[in-house]
């Protein structure tokens, strides 16, 4: 199954090094691809490297995508932490 | 501020002597000197293996690290570490770092240095600088782990430029021995002490040694030519011309010398009153036995098995040391080799050998204790040497005995080897000569009841010295005690040879004063009858025996014991020699 949904990050700080660590973290058994693309840059959501290197600022709109068996669960816990602000 | 044409004059402990010109070279931080070089086909797999072992690693530096500030409530330092764990097992930079190997077939620090720079461009490129400060951490991951890499594979002092004086804090026996002295023309240290094994390191390649300098002062100023005295401790930064030509002819002086030296190799190593005494070597290396026969030497006095195997993680087999060993002895071509069982504990380890910390490891576990406790360990190695044995003339040696039932228990599991492999049909020398190291003075008092036991005994000078003077010899601040010279050490060494004397077995030197040749004359009248010394000292030793008289060396013992101090017997020791061999400047200046 695949999954496709827009997020914002409403964190003031953005998608800095904890926050990345959190999505990497929730990404860490999952079976499913899961990727960020922004503007034109598309990277793999489970490399804390590349979300990093993101650079993105708060407001920034990101186009998540999940492909796989487990695609329902992870994108929910995704958009959650979004929501959520990583608890910031 | 200093000025272009002014001379800085530090003072340090001389540890090994020379004269050396050159450039400073600050040996610091390990993770700025990259290793490049490359790799087979077939080593592609442990390269990446190599690389998962260093992650595993330094991920556990880090957790340790996050459990120490969870400890001290630092929070956000556990996090940022957290991120650090997630960055250094990234799957996209783990994948890259593998490809990378593959496809260029170089080593992982090498590759890995490529990947973190690509990493820098990109960072380098974002506007945001808050994101582009995460570059530190980046950084910061790539040092953990390549630290565990040269834990794995030796990397240091191997890739230097040449003329290279070497500044340090401190210098491990792996930084000296990785140093290629082809490139390396000095070492100065703040720490570090003359006998530690990191000089005997220094001083069996012959590279100037100079302790306890004040290296921050130095470096400040880093273009300059540097010159190290390693006779007197003196240290010159930017020496006028005056001084530079000075030193120049000195250090031309002092290679003549030697030159001259070498040339005694075909010459017997007999006093010029036919007094002949064995003159052996100290090896650890096996590229060693190639400048023991340039030199014309027909005898290894002392094999330390254990520095052939202390870059291993683990004990080698008995087939792996079997083959070592073999390889030493059939080198020897029958000559006669000594083979030392596994000196370890004090300051030696294998890497990765889990050993109950000590508060004082020179008066804990080590060497023969060791190897009564891990008789696993011991046996594997009597067997290895055993069957080595064949190939040669071999004698075995247990280091560091303190009492007979040591010794005895020793023999006890030789024999036990001796009978397992006779009865696996393996053929063994079942006469090997033992032989019994003297270094704790408990040994040297019952020298009777050990001699009654071994073949020969052997007397290692630096822990002699070290524990009969209660001076640890690597402690710069009491460097001042520690002084062979002392009284006590030379009555040890009279008891010792009028014992072994008596029982009708040799007794040999084999420690640091075996190869100052100020002490040749002495040993000689004390009655010894073999010298072991690192093969560069062999010339110079041969031909300070060949410079003086059994009559006149007893004499200067008898001289000597009457003495009541270290710093006149010294005086003596070093008077005599400067009449014996006047062209020697380096002890004579």
């Amino acid at each position: 199954m695949k999954l496709v949904r827009k997020v914002r990050i409403k964190n003031a700080l953005g998608l800095h090094a904890r926050p990345a660590t959190m999505i990497v973290k929730l990404l860490l058994n999952c079976k499913s691809e899961v990727t960020f693309t922004h503007k034109r840059a598309v990277i793999n959501a489970k490399s804390i490297l590349s979300i990093l290197m993101l650079a993105a600022t708060k407001n920034t709109q990101l186009t998540v995508t999940v492909d796989g068996d487990d695609a329902d669960d992870i994108m929910d816990k995704l958009v959650t932490v979004f929501e959520n602000g990583f608890g910031e | 501020m200093i000025l272009d044409s002014q001379e800085i004059m530090l003072k340090g402990t001389p540890i090994c002597r020379g004269i050396a010109i050159g450039k400073p070279f600050f040996f610091t931080i390990v993770e700025d000197s990259v290793p490049e070089f490359s790799i087979e086909a077939s080593e592609v797999e442990a390269e990446i293996a190599r690389f998962h072992k260093a992650v595993v690693k330094a991920c556990e530096d880090i957790k340790l690290l996050q459990k120490r500030l969870q400890k001290e409530r630092i929070f956000d330092g556990v996090a940022i570490l957290d991120a650090h764990l997630q960055m250094m097992q990234d799957p996209l930079l783990t994948a890259n770092v593998e490809r990378e190997i593959k496809k260029s077939r170089k080593n992982v620090e090498h590759v890995f240095h490529g990947i973190i720079k690509e990493y820098q461009k990109k960072i380098n490129s974002i506007n945001d600088p808050f994101f582009r400060d995460r570059f530190k951490d980046v950084q910061d991951i790539f040092r953990r782990v390549v630290r565990h890499l040269k834990d794995n594979l030796s990397m240091g002092l191997t890739d230097i430029p040449p003329d290279s004086i070497i500044f340090a804090h401190d210098l491990t026996t792996f930084d000296t021995a990785e140093a290629n002295s082809n490139y390396v023309v000095a070492f100065a240290t703040k720490e570090g002490g003359a006998t530690s094994h990191a000089a005997i390191v220094a001083k069996g390649k012959g590279i100037p040694y100079v302790c306890g300098v004040d290296i921050e002062l130095v470096e400040t100023i880093k273009d300059v030519i540097v010159i190290v005295d390693g006779r007197t401790g003196d240290i010159i930064l930017n020496p006028s011309k005056a001084t530079l030509t000075k030193y120049q002819q000195l250090k031309d002086q002092l290679q003549l010398h030697l030159q001259k030296l070498t040339q005694t190799g075909s010459l017997e190593s007999e006093t010029y009153d036919g007094y002949r005494i064995q003159l052996s070597a100290n090896i650890e290396m096996y590229s060693e036995l190639d400048m023991l026969h340039q030199l014309g030497g027909n005898r290894v006095g002392l094999f330390r098995t254990e520095s052939a195997f202390l870059s291993r993680e683990t004990f080698p087999t008995e087939e792996e040391q079997y083959l070592i060993y073999r390889k030493f002895v059939e080198k020897m071509n029958g000559m006669p080799i000594v083979i030392r069982t596994f000196d370890l504990g004090g300051d030696k380890y294998l890497r990765n050998h889990k050993t109950e910390p000590e508060s004082n490891p020179f008066l804990g576990c080590r060497a023969i204790r060791f190897l009564l406790r891990e008789k696993e360990i011991f046996k594997t190695q009597l067997r290895a040497i055993l069957r080595a044995s064949v190939y040669g003339d071999v004698s075995l040696l247990f280091p560091m005995v303190s009492s007979l039932s040591e010794l005895q228990e020793a023999k006890r599991m030789l024999e036990e080897s001796k009978k397992e492999l006779a009865a696996q049909g393996e053929s063994i020398d079942s006469h090997i000569p033992i032989g019994c190291m003297i270094e704790v003075p408990s040994a040297a008092l019952i020298a009777d009841l050990l001699a009654k036991e071994c073949d020969f005994l052997s007397i290692g000078t630096n822990d002699l010295v070290q524990y009969s003077l209660a001076v640890d010899r690597s402690n710069q601040a009491l460097s001042d005690l520690y002084t062979p010279t002392h009284p006590s050490i030379l009555r040890l060494i009279r008891l010792v040879v009028s014992e072994a004397n008596h029982h009708g077995i040799p007794v040999a030197v084999c420690g640091e004063v075996a190869a100052d040749p100020r002490f040749t004359p002495l040993l000689l009248g004390l009655g010894v009858h073999e010298l072991s010394v690192a093969s560069r000292y062999l010339p110079i030793v041969k031909n300070a025996v060949r410079n003086t008289s059994i009559v006149a060396a007893t004499k200067l013992a008898e001289q000597a014991l009457k003495l009541d101090s270290a710093s006149s017997i010294e005086e003596l020791l070093t008077l005599e020699y400067r009449q014996n061999v006047p062209e020697d400047c380096f002890y004579n200046c």
